[in-house]
């Protein structure tokens, strides 16, 4: 008894550090409109909608942008001077980080 | 050499029944159920010859009483089905067990082949078995093979194919019960006067069963015998007589007998080369069931698990995504297209049963690393030590060691999924604790749930982020247990259960061959599943959300307002190159589709420049006055053609919600809200609710117009039910629905799961019933009774959490029920009990 306790404890432990699960994985893409604005699209793997999903554009640790996809899952932005680098939030360790190097017209 | 075989394979768990099963008949297998229960019956064909082998894999028992469901639905096939031959495939390496039921198999009768398998392994231990000398004690053929190298498969095959040629030669072999005779015999004279009885079965058999008390050979002869009264008085006598001669239930001496011959049969055929050497097993136990290193290898090994299915294989499963939607689309593309304001019944229908199809068909990588992983620790033996380990607290709330996995998978603190934590039930090997499992994975926190807990926490409790997202993580499974324990004592009580007879086998390296057959095996039996499954399931709920749809009045206003925006964007574009390319409906719907050809080509080859801008090129020089529309965002044509798709976006999803609100489900969500009221829940939360689980479609967006979430994450105000008059959104309410939500089941995946699993309908819709009613009165409960005693949110959630905590402790302290009893087995060393 005592054993299966002990193993109960660290298993929930372990998989506390695991949260990072996911298994409609999110989906974005982003692209360059070629003036000046970045647009970008979400969903998930099982076709559900990402309206309402947080969005978040960062350059480094600043966070330069925050929003939300609107109902039609879409999120545009002014595009940011230098690198940066854009998050698709759908809720703690599900996220989508996109590169904006990667992010072409 | 021709016709047709019916041959039977019978054999212990771990005998490798299986792994002959596959070697036999490759890929030409079908799995079914015996008839009105939950065992699977794997049927295989193979030719050889001029013969036509038709394989029927039994259950793997120990025994052949009637103690099990899976020992009555062998036996039952043996007597009722009358196979030409049965092949019993025996573990070379453990024969004195195994041989057990060999006995047993010889009583019935039948014709036998012993398999004696495992070969490989019972040389490493050093024996040395005389085949030639087993096959003249028991007067049956034996081949000796060693499945997972496929040696012996042609042998094997030709002495099946022949069984035709020589029908009913069953083995002269005679087990002596010694002081047992004399009643064996006279009740055996006593049965073969009985005319009705006389065909049904071996009347030596019966006459055994009888003397042992057998329930299922008690029934037969008593529905049989034409004079059961007298048959009984006489076996009644007998079974006294005996006892009081020899002190002993006939039943028992029966079972010593057994052994004792299986013992001398092994001894005269096994020679052991280099005995008293420990075994790499037992050293390997050492460290894997070690009182301190076992637990910690046990996690990583759960770990390993969860990252690599859920995990990675969420990741695998993001890549195959885009492939499925292309397959979907360009199956779409053959139904009749939706028009600007009209869409087409059956493509509407055919495309929400895709997409369900395509929701299942998603998790295709996971389950198969799931699958793999799963096979791997089962070949090599971890499986039931992994289990045994972990018994003694399940079996406390009516759940079993092998019930750890799939709650795990499920979620079991957070960010699971319920859909293979659902499909890993089928390794707990007791129906009842296979049932609870199945019924209380879905109560796991599952990422959709995880999801919306995270914006409910944000918004409501920003100061006690930490602690509400502790509080949801873990009272789901304390929830869960006791609920598992008062399944089983009430609709699931009277299930079979089997005592925790678990064998730890010797490990084995596992072999790709076998796991990847047993990998692809069940991944074909889940898709088969699936689109039979889904068919159903998924038309039902499309009906329920669709009929009986919106008032003509309503319609109309539809159809207006869609004709207006259209009106405005032909207006818009007036004297453009675009106003002369769009003259009716069809050609702007040649635009959308324009797009969306566009959309898709862009986001393949997103991240490379090069590709990006030959798919420019490529659309501007297919139709430049289209492109100007899709693509420079300040053009004019541009605007007009995205404010016209917003517009229609914004009508379809409000003709959408219309008609979800007027359908069968969303009359469901008003006929509830007397209830539902009282745990802070109105019609429109019911309907939400209810819609979210059939088509989880912009649930979090739906939820957060409904609570007054703003975009940035924080509680606005009730925006939306201040109009409507509703009930006041508090951090309570938030509580209350937090709960609901984690006791409702997660998706209609999951449910279809439930079905899966079960074989019966009966338990879906138990599935969905249930937690729904719980979740309620959980909300009820909070809402209302946290409010009356002038609770915020906050507190409320720990003196939820209190009680909660409290049941459960109570539920476990619970004396645990016996296991159902039928005539107690006699346990074979090597196999431990609990």
């Amino acid at each position: 008894m005592k054993k299966a306790a002990i193993f109960l404890g660290m298993a929930m432990l372990v998989l506390g550090l695991a949260a990072g699960a996911m298994a409609h994985s999110p989906i974005c893409t982003c692209y360059d409109n070629g003036d000046g604005t970045i647009s970008c699209e979400g969903g998930f793997s099982d076709g559900s909608s990402a309206a309402g999903v947080n969005m978040y554009v960062k350059q480094g640790d600043k966070t330069l942008l925050k929003g939300a996809m609107n109902a039609d899952s879409e999120f545009t932005f002014k595009k940011p001077q230098g690198e940066y680098k854009v998050t698709f939030d759908a809720g703690e360790g599900h996220q989508v980080v996109i590169n904006g190097k990667d992010i072409v017209e | 050499m021709s016709g047709r075989v019916l041959a039977a394979l019978a054999g212990q768990p771990n005998s490798g029944k299986s792994t002959i099963f596959n070697m036999l008949t490759g890929a030409r297998q079908f799995v079914a159920n015996y008839p009105g229960v939950t065992v699977e019956k794997k049927v295989g064909y193979f030719s050889q010859d001029a013969a036509k082998v038709e394989l029927v894999d039994l259950p793997g028992t120990y025994s052949l009483t009637s103690y099990s469901m899976e020992e009555r639905v062998a036996r039952d096939f043996i007597l009722d089905d009358n196979p030409s031959v049965v092949l019993n495939v025996v573990d070379a390496s453990n024969l004195r067990r195994n041989l057990y039921l060999t006995m047993q198999l010889m009583e019935m009768d039948i014709p036998l082949v012993v398999d004696l398998n495992m070969i490989d392994v019972a040389r490493k231990k050093g024996y040395e078995i005389d085949d030639a000398a087993l096959s003249k004690l028991l007067g049956v053929s034996v081949v000796v093979t060693d499945g997972k190298r496929g040696k012996g498969r042609e042998e094997l095959r030709e002495l099946l194919a022949r069984s035709s040629d020589e029908p009913g030669r069953a083995s002269p072999f005679h087990l002596d019960y010694g002081p047992l005779e004399p009643a064996i015999g006279r009740l055996q004279r006593r049965l073969s006067l009985d005319e009705s009885l006389k065909d049904r079965c071996p009347r030596r058999w019966l006459a055994i069963k009888l003397l042992e008390g057998d329930e299922n050979a008690l029934a037969l002869a008593k529905n049989h015998a034409s004079h059961w009264g007298e048959l009984a008085d006489n076996l009644e006598r007998e079974r006294q007589e005996y006892e009081r001669q020899f002190t002993l239930p006939p039943a028992q001496h029966i079972a010593f007998k057994r052994h004792e011959v299986s013992d001398n049969i092994a001894r005269q055929v096994l020679r052991v080369k280099h005995p008293g050497m420990r075994s790499v097993t037992d050293r390997v136990d050492a460290v894997l069931c070690n009182r301190f290193a076992g637990p910690i290898i046990m996690c990583a090994v759960f770990y390993s698990l969860f990252e690599l299915a859920v995990n990675q294989g969420g990741r695998l499963a993001a890549m195959v995504t885009p492939y499925l939607g292309q397959a979907q689309a360009f199956l779409e593309n053959l139904l009749p297209a939706p028009g600007y304001m009209h869409e087409p019944m059956i493509t509407s229908l055919s495309s929400w049963f895709m997409t369900s199809v395509s929701a299942l068909l998603v998790y295709i990588p996971q389950f198969f690393i799931l699958f793999a992983l799963v096979a791997i620790l089962e070949d090599v033996g971890y499986m039931p030590r992994m289990a045994f380990m972990l018994d003694r607290i399940f079996k406390r709330f009516g759940l079993h060691g092998n019930s750890t996995l799939p709650l795990i998978l499920g979620g079991i603190y957070v960010g699971g999924c319920a859909v293979p934590g659902v499909m890993a039930c089928r390794a707990v090997p007791d129906e009842r604790a296979r049932l609870a499992t199945i019924l209380t994975v879905p109560l796991m926190n599952c990422l959709a749930k995880t999801a919306f807990y995270i914006m409910l926490v944000g918004a409501f409790f920003p100061d006690h982020q930490a602690g509400a997202m502790f509080f949801i993580s873990t009272i789901t499974l304390i929830m869960a247990l006791p609920i598992a324990r008062v399944l089983t004592m009430t609709v699931l009580k009277g299930r079979e259960t089997a005592p925790f007879i678990m064998e730890m086998p010797t490990y084995h390296l596992p072999t790709v061959r076998i796991v990847l057959t047993r990998a692809f095996e069940r991944i074909w039996i889940y898709i088969k599943k699936v689109l039979t499954i889904v068919a159903a399931v998924a038309v039902v709920i499309w009906a329920l959300l669709q009929f009986p749809g919106v008032s003509d009045t309503q319609k109309a206003d539809f159809e207006q307002r869609g004709a207006a925006a259209f009106t405005k964007f032909e207006k818009a574009i007036a004297g453009m190159p675009l106003g002369k390319a769009i003259n009716n409906e069809g050609d702007l719907m040649a635009l959308f589709a324009f797009r969306e050809d566009y959309r898709a080509e862009k986001a393949a080859a997103s991240g490379n420049r090069q590709a990006s801008k030959g798919v420019d090129a490529k659309f501007e020089a297919t139709n430049p006055v289209f492109f100007d529309a899709v693509k420079h965002r300040h053009s004019k044509a541009y605007k007009a053609f995205d404010r016209l798709r917003k517009a229609r976006a914004h009508i379809w999803r409000e003709r959408q919600q219309a008609r979800i609100n007027s359908s069968l489900l969303g009359r469901a969500g008003k006929f509830l809200e007397p209830v539902s009221k009282y745990a802070g829940f109105d019609w429109r939360v019911n309907v939400a609710m209810l819609s979210s689980f059939a088509a989880r479609e912009s649930a979090t967006a739906t939820f957060k117009a409904l609570y007054g979430i703003g975009n940035d994450g924080r509680y606005v105000g009730a925006a939306m039910r201040n109009s409507a008059g509703g009930i006041p959104i508090t951090p309570l309410n938030a509580t209350a629905l937090m709960l609901f939500m984690a006791l409702f089941p997660p998706c209609l995946a999951t449910i279809i799961m439930v079905r899966v699993a079960t074989r019966r309908t009966m338990w879906m819709l138990f599935g969905f019933a249930y937690p729904s009613v719980l979740g309620i009165a959980v909300a009820i409960m909070v809402y209302s009774g946290g409010g009356a005693l002038g609770l915020s949110g906050w507190q409320a959630m720990w003196v939820y959490y209190g009680l909660a905590l409290l049941f459960a402790i109570f539920m476990g302290a619970l004396p645990v029920q016996k296991p159902t009893q039928r005539t107690k087995p006699t346990l074979t060393k090597g196999a431990y009990i609990q």
